[in-house]
């Protein structure tokens, strides 16, 4: 049996060592302080900066050249599904990982492989998403956080192990796809796993050792504050608020921003009470990860409308003065305003709907929470509809915020629903456990609308829209990032499209074709004073699964091509 | 804009979950072998033999494992997950109703796709649905593909019936397991 568990829990990995860093280059080491302040030709994390802006001041491509921007060099990731990972960058080192946690390193000027990582999963593991969103930097080592719940340390400069520490137990339901969140020597992940009524957490591991600082639980136990908003006994233990997306973190305070997802299973009245802290935003103390503040955005939720995207922190005007806030398009199809206080609170300053939804009849102006429109809201044998619908005005691909335009450009999607009701059902740890069964998910669209997917824009200041983006024939899954150059860049359309639009006004000025669809981040940097923007196509998981059912709907491309390659642009010489 | 020289990426797909079981030393990850007898996993008769008096006709579809003769449970490997159904016999394709006991069928629920339990039932289509990505498998006509992205049938375990218990009557008719690259 020794024998048995040694050759099954010990998942084997394979790092495929080419020529490594060549020709003795330094790799530069990553610091807090980097960190805090990366440069301009840098894209050190998943968004580009703590404040998760998915922002890049970099300028020598902009809105009066775009259009000789030309792909100079591609790499064919030889990985099907859903790529969703941006390029990492650290002074010309690249780091892409792909579906089934997979890492490749590149030179990030020419392509050239330095190393891959593939991990190995155990036999007769599952997940429901098989993604990733990309690698995390510290020191010298690439941190990765396993589709089977197993935090990697890889040396950056060859690709071979560090360490490995298992965070969960996959059997049970729980897997990872975020990117890990360096927080000051240590290394912070979330969980995916909400389909199979886990109990979301944060954890954060020792950067050199592996070993675990802190982990909150984002559903409190009996006794612990918020644990009477589990009205039924046993119901926390599975109830969701995984946190399977990436926080935003504010070093000046130490808090954390993380997001965590909406209740298990999904329909409320199985889990009566406000179901602390589903849907939420937490704030969460760096060094210790003690709950200093939340904010929930829809309680004892019905819709699976996550709210795991963690907001941006931006500072914004209001009543003529700077606020430090917080600013987020929530999955729910609303658009929040927060305020950041100084203890690392979250204050609720205002929230307006950025596309069609009638599930809230309002929110209130001073807390925040939304009164429900019963009619929709489903319930065990309750059947109702809903709009948008579960994959809400927008799902995880990121927002971005141009400090320089005080624009936010939200990748939504809208005129689609989902009506269901839920019936209860027997748990199996590892197996959905939603209460509705894929088929009976009645997702549905107006087949009249003018457009589906969208980027929507607003002043960050005013809440006043801005340019709109629309597509008549595709949903949009394709995270954004806006440029110093006054450019916004983003893929997400089913035709395989790369654009990039001025932020000012909205005009498409730029596109490329790709080989599949994009629904990963876009990045942008510079090596030897060459700017270049980089993206991976590789269309999947979810955006794949709607694009089936509107090609019955609608007559859309059911088989969008996909594999994974990782496009690179600069300005042709 | 695709320049010249540029090359598409090839999808690869290499089967990752058709190995043996992981110990052969170990009986319960051996995959089902004939004579084993199937065991409902969740249910009120979680637990017990499956008889097919158990079972409602024309589904939903119960999960279980096999059970070796002496009593092992062989839910040591993911990959012996099964879904057990009972049918009208007079509704089964040829091949599904040689390998059906009493028309009890039991098929491989692990999602030829990308190895997900396929666990949910459309009542409105009388089809195995996986949960992870929506692959609907018709049980009545050897578990082929109706819907979604799956690239094969589920693999099929033959039964006979022994003294009114449906029992594995040979292997599973095709590699277990999902698709990954």
């Amino acid at each position: 049996m020794q024998k048995l568990l040694s050759s099954t829990c010990l998942a084997a990995t394979l790092a495929i060592g080419l020529a490594g860093l060549a020709h003795g280059a330094e790799y530069t080491p990553v610091t807090d302080a980097r960190l805090t302040n990366p440069e301009p030709q840098n894209w050190l994390m998943t968004r580009g900066n703590y404040q998760g802006w998915s922002y890049s001041p970099l300028d020598q491509v902009n809105s009066s050249n775009v259009r000789g921007l030309t792909p100079v060099w591609t790499f064919s990731t030889g990985v099907d599904s859903g790529h969703e990972s941006p390029p990492i960058v650290n002074n010309g080192v690249m780091f892409v990982s792909t579906p089934y946690a997979q890492v490749i390193a590149l030179d990030a000027a020419t392509g050239d492989e330095l190393w891959r990582y593939k991990r190995k999963l155990p036999e007769g593991f599952s997940a429901l998403h098989n993604t990733n969103r990309g690698v995390a930097l510290y020191g010298d080592r690439v941190y990765l956080a396993g589709l089977d719940a197993v935090l990697v340390a890889l040396d950056a400069r060859t690709g071979k192990v560090a360490w490995e520490t298992k965070v969960e137990d996959w059997k049970t339901g729980y897997y990872m796809t975020m990117a890990p969140l360096v927080v000051k020597g240590k290394i912070l992940v979330g969980v995916a796993g909400g389909e199979f009524g886990v109990r979301g957490f944060v954890e954060a591991f020792d950067a050199d050792s592996g070993k675990s600082v802190w982990k909150t639980y984002s559903i409190p136990a009996p006794g612990e504050p918020g644990s009477n908003t589990w009205e039924k006994p046993d119901t926390w233990k599975t109830g969701g608020a995984s946190t399977w997306m990436t926080g935003n973190y504010d070093p000046t305070t130490d808090t954390v921003f993380w997001g965590t997802g909406n209740g298990s299973p999904w329909f409320g009245d199985q889990r009566p009470g406000d179901n602390l802290y589903t849907s939420s935003t937490l704030a969460l103390d760096g060094a210790t990860g003690k709950l200093k503040s939340y904010f929930q955005y829809q309680q004892n939720e019905d819709w699976d409308w996550d709210a795991m995207n963690a907001p941006m922190l931006v500072d914004f005007q209001k009543d003529g003065a700077t606020v430090n806030g917080l600013l987020t398009p929530q999955r729910n199809g609303y658009l929040y305003w927060l305020q950041r206080k100084s203890d690392g609170g979250i204050g609720f300053l205002k929230a307006q709907p950025y596309v069609a939804q009638n599930v809230f009849k309002s929110v209130d102006a001073t807390t925040g929470r939304p009164v429900i429109d019963m009619d929709h809201k489903p319930g065990t044998g309750k059947m109702a509809q809903f709009c948008p619908g579960l994959w809400g005005g927008k799902d995880w691909p990121y927002e971005s915020y141009s400090p320089k335009t005080g624009m936010v450009y939200i990748p939504s999607n809208e005129n689609h629903c989902n009506k269901f009701e839920g019936k209860v059902e027997e748990r199996v740890p590892g197996q959905w456990w939603t209460g509705v069964a894929i088929p009976d998910f009645h997702f549905s669209v107006d087949p009249k609308a003018p457009f589906y997917g969208e980027i929507k824009t607003f002043d960050v200041n005013t809440g006043a829209p801005g340019w709109r983006q629309l597509y008549a024939h595709s949903m949009m899954w394709g995270s954004l990032l806006s440029t110093g150059g006054n450019l916004v860049f983003g893929g997400g359309t089913n035709d395989r499209e790369f654009r990039a639009y001025d932020a000012t006004t909205g005009e498409e000025l730029w596109h490329s074709r790709t080989n599949s669809a994009i629904i990963a981040p876009p990045a942008s940097y510079e090596v030897n004073g060459v700017q270049y923007v980089a993206v991976q196509s590789g269309y999947g998981v979810d955006a794949a699964y709607q694009e089936t059912l509107l090609s019955e709907l609608l007559g859309w491309q059911a088989d969008v091509p996909q594999g994974g390659v990782v496009w690179v642009y600069a300005l042709s010489k | 804009m695709m320049g010249a020289g540029v090359a598409l990426a090839p999808v690869a797909l290499a089967p990752w979950l058709a190995r043996p079981a992981r110990a052969d030393d170990d009986p319960s990850a051996l995959h089902p072998q004939p004579g084993d007898r199937l065991v409902f996993l969740t249910g009120p008769k979680k637990g017990q033999i499956i008889k097919p008096e158990d079972l409602p006709l024309g589904g939903p579809q119960f999960q279980a494992y096999p059970q070796s003769p002496d009593g092992v449970l062989r839910d040591g490997s993911r990959l012996n997950l099964l879904i057990v159904i009972r049918l009208d016999p007079a509704s089964l394709s040829p091949t599904t109703l040689a390998n059906a006991a009493d028309g009890v069928v039991a098929y491989s629920a692990v999602c030829t796709h990308q190895g997900c339990p396929v666990n949910a039932w459309s009542e409105e289509k009388k089809m195995m649905v996986c949960s992870c990505h929506g692959s609907t498998y018709d049980p009545r006509n050897d578990a082929k593909l109706l819907f979604g992205p799956a690239p094969r049938p589920l693999p099929a375990l033959p039964l006979k019936l022994v003294a009114g218990v449906p029992m594995v009557a040979a292997g599973f008719s095709a590699r277990l397991g999902g698709e990954t690259a």
